[in-house]
């Protein structure tokens, strides 16, 4: 809740409603964390770890669309989840899955993706350089802080582990996320050189300039939309 | 996972008590073993409770074969969890903490063996409804929920599509290879998408 606040501070005037593109954003990259969940894993360089790619495509869909839409976007998957669809990983559903050991991990994705893109938003709204690094940090300290804090909490109340114990067996993933959210990374900065409009519309421009823009673009606010018609 | 093959998995088909209930009804029994799960304390207690359930599941016609394979997926880390469990705080206890994982697991899979899928998504559906007057919209949130489920096949394909290629190049070891091309799809498809949606005239807000 906090994190929708403090966009509505950042960015002024942006109290506009989804439109027909947000939709198909949200609902196509909803079905992309499904789609991850679902197909095999894939071997990662010499080692051939095999990696799951769903918190990839959790932290790519907050890199790439924005606290808002990545919100509702990993919230519709958990929810079409919980509601009884096979899309969680291993092709497991339903509300069971709140009661088994994994719960920690579902629940934080969502409120992992919204605080990636909040962090997302503000590193590409205010820098230019050192953007990979940041954006890697931030990816880093929400895994941290939401996926595994989130996720050592669900062991704790569901399987009764004690903190020590729950840490313990929340180690194993670091590693593999460390090299999913390099790879998030990555691919995040790439969709942003192929989108450039996907997740900042506006980046700090000369106000005439900005005022040109918003009049050559009609869809850019919500009333000169409803004028139209 | 070709088509929508995969959206029928759980679902069995039957005429018993639990398929006529009511979908709230059965969402509250599986929020009431969520609770049961925290208050129960003793493990007779929760055995029988699974055992209630179990036989409910049995009734329904859903058969032995699907409710092993509904607490299937769970078993491995049960197992390590009971053993653990065991060692830690006795025999009893563990008992409990796993008896009631499964009471909880068995209770939701009795609702999707025996509500069909598109039932459960009008009833997420209308969740949304007591939320209108803050700016929710049912009908725009039923139509972001169709076209979720008609991109799955969509992007599953892109996936299986992009690994073939990439290992066409002798990529098939480069992570960046596998997966950036199916984000690029798949923003792509997304803003395609949009647009048809635009054109007509469908998922624009309404004021």
């Amino acid at each position: 809740m906090t994190q929708t606040h403090s966009v509505g501070t950042l960015q002024p005037a942006k109290r506009r409603r989804w439109n027909a593109t947000d939709l198909g954003l949200i609902a196509v990259f909803a079905a992309l964390v499904a789609a991850s969940a679902l197909v095999a894993a894939i071997p990662v360089g010499g080692l051939g770890v095999p990696i799951t790619l769903q918190t990839l495509a959790v932290m790519l869909t907050g890199l790439a669309l924005g606290p808002g839409r990545a919100f509702a976007a990993v919230g519709l998957y958990t929810l079409l989840g919980l509601a009884g669809l096979p899309i969680f990983s291993g092709g497991r559903s339903g509300l069971g899955i709140l009661a088994g050991p994994s719960a920690g991990y579902i629940i934080a994705f969502p409120l992992a993706a919204a605080a990636v893109g909040w962090l997302a938003a503000v590193v590409i709204r205010r820098t230019v350089k050192f953007r990979a690094v940041l954006l890697f940090v931030s990816a880093m300290a929400t895994s941290i802080v939401l996926v595994h804090g989130l996720g050592i909490a669900g062991m704790m109340v569901n399987a009764k582990l004690d903190f020590s114990k729950a840490f313990l067996a929340d180690l194993p993933f670091y590693p593999g996320d460390i090299i999913k959210n390099v790879l998030a990374v990555t691919v995040a900065i790439a969709l942003h050189k192929a989108f450039p409009d996907l997740l900042v519309r506006r980046v700090r421009q000369l106000p005439q300039k900005a005022a040109a823009l918003k009049a050559a673009t009609p869809e850019a606010t919500a009333p000169e939309a409803s004028a139209q018609q | 996972m070709r088509g929508h093959g995969f959206l029928l998995a759980n679902y069995v088909p039957g005429t018993s008590l639990i398929h006529r209930m009511p979908l709230w009804l059965k969402f509250l029994l599986v929020l009431a073993c969520g609770m049961a799960s925290f208050l129960i304390v003793d493990w007779r207690l929760a055995a029988a409770a699974l055992g209630v359930l179990c036989g409910l599941f049995l009734l329904s016609g859903a058969g032995p074969v699907r409710l092993f394979r509904a607490v299937r997926p769970l078993l491995p880390i049960l197992l390590v969890i009971g053993a653990f469990q065991w060692w830690q705080l006795g025999g009893p206890v563990a008992a409990r903490i796993v008896l009631n994982i499964l009471l909880c697991v068995v209770a939701a899979s009795l609702l999707t063996a025996t509500t069909p899928l598109h039932r459960l998504l009008d009833g997420v559906v209308s969740l949304a409804r007591p939320f209108r007057r803050f700016g929710a919209d049912p009908e725009r949130f039923a139509l972001t929920i169709a076209i979720m489920l008609r991109s799955i096949p969509f992007i599953a394909g892109a996936f299986s599509d992009v690994r073939d290629s990439a290992r066409a190049r002798g990529l098939e070891r480069n992570p960046r290879a596998l997966v950036l091309p199916v984000f690029i799809t798949t923003v792509a498809y997304a803003r395609h998408t949009g647009e048809a949606l635009a054109a007509r005239g469908l998922g624009e807000p309404e004021d």
